[in-house]
């Protein structure tokens, strides 16, 4: 805000960043017991929050989870669960 | 290459955190066009959702790591006509160019200069998130909302149950301006969907470019968000929103339903729907069934 270097907002400069993780009130959490890894999780997270590693490995990152549990819905192997924020870990 | 690569390799062109509802459809549909489309893009959000959730930024902040424009709500594609015919001239015909409007932005206020681009043939591609209403403003109802739905505008009491018209069908519409490239897509159906952008991108350095995306609204559709993806799926499969595209070689459908749902499964659990009669959804079922068989029998 300090510096208003323009009147429409360009490229990387000055994101705006909500912390979006302070509305969750279940958080995903992954069985890698049951996961087989194929990535749907990934494809229908609204907020990219599920991000996959190069040797195609999946995990759920929770600075930005809204908590809105797609991912545990359309798991196709019900490998993602919804547990309460703050309770017992 | 896979859908599931496409999407795990790119990267994410929209701010990690934007103020779009848990489980928002509409917040799905603009990272995943942005993913596909990468960096060598300008994207233009006219008023609506993912303008109101912080994606063209406030107080001189920016919510998308590539140029975004916020034109007003009637002249989205006019504006990005301006941008095409200028970047045509200087001679960078490799930029996509890409509108993300609401189903508001498209088939109500901004009708007349998206039918007057798509005519004209320009080259971008528009895309649609149909969430079936102004949701931004607390859900009034727009010309693209299901029948018998409850809006703000036309809520349920003792004179009115609901919204009293069908929707209007706008992909066939737009369609039927010899475009480029027009599709239907649902975030459900994924790997169609990721492909649909990819063939409207191409397609866009041509001509008119159109997808019109189902895009499920938990906050006024008024349903647990966890279900936006079920019901989308759901949509397509109950014929309510048919997969279909339609190029320079004709229609084509792209997923052959052969036992569809009914209208009644459909509904079920969606709160907007929950004061439907048996007569809203017998005109509703018959209203999707007529329009089935009509793109049935255009599609080879």
């Amino acid at each position: 805000m300090a510096e208003r270097l323009h009147i429409t907002p360009i490229g990387d400069d000055g994101m705006y960043i909500l912390d979006t993780a302070s509305w969750r009130v279940f958080r995903p959490v992954m069985d890698k017991e049951k996961c087989i890894e194929c990535g749907m999780c990934m494809a229908y997270c609204p907020v990219s929050a599920i991000k996959g590693t190069e040797d195609k490995k999946y995990y759920i990152t929770y600075d930005f989870c809204k908590g809105c549990g797609i991912c545990a819905a359309e798991c196709p192997k019900k490998a993602i669960n919804m547990v309460p924020e703050g309770g017992q870990e | 290459m896979n859908y599931i690569d496409v999407l795990r390799e790119s990267e994410d062109m929209v701010t990690p955190g934007m103020s779009a509802c848990q489980g928002c459809g509409g917040e799905l549909v603009l990272r995943t066009v942005l993913k596909v489309a990468g960096k060598n893009s300008i994207i233009g959000i006219p008023p609506g959702c993912m303008a109101g959730a912080g994606v063209v930024g406030w107080n001189y902040s920016n919510g998308l790591h590539i140029p975004v424009h916020i034109p007003l709500l009637d002249n989205t594609a006019s504006f990005l006509t301006g941008l095409s015919q200028m970047y045509q001239r200087k001679g960078r015909p490799d930029v996509n160019i890409i509108a993300l409007a609401g189903d508001g932005a498209t088939a109500d206020c901004g009708f007349q200069s998206l039918s007057a681009a798509a005519e004209r043939n320009e080259k971008m591609l528009y895309v649609c998130y149909d969430n079936e209403g102004y949701m931004n403003t607390g859900y009034q109802r727009s010309s693209t909302t299901t029948k018998g739905s409850r809006t703000s505008t036309t809520p349920i009491g003792s004179v009115i149950n609901g919204k009293q018209q069908q929707q209007k069908y706008l992909p066939l519409i737009i369609s039927m301006h010899s475009v480029e490239y027009c599709a239907t897509a649902s975030p459900s159906h994924m790997a169609d969907f990721v492909a649909k952008i990819q063939k409207g991108l191409e397609a866009s350095k041509k001509g008119f470019a159109y997808l019109h995306v189902f895009s499920p609204c938990p906050t006024g559709w008024a349903y647990a968000p966890e279900k936006a993806i079920s019901i989308a799926r759901r949509a397509v499969q109950s014929n309510l929103f048919p997969l279909w595209e339609m190029d320079n070689q004709g229609y084509h459908l792209n997923f052959e339903n052969k036992t569809p749902i009914s209208m009644e499964e459909f509904v079920k659990g969606i709160g907007k729907f929950k004061s439907l009669t048996e007569d809203d959804i017998a005109s509703i079922q018959n209203v999707v069934d007529q329009r089935y068989r009509l793109i049935q029998r255009i599609c080879d």
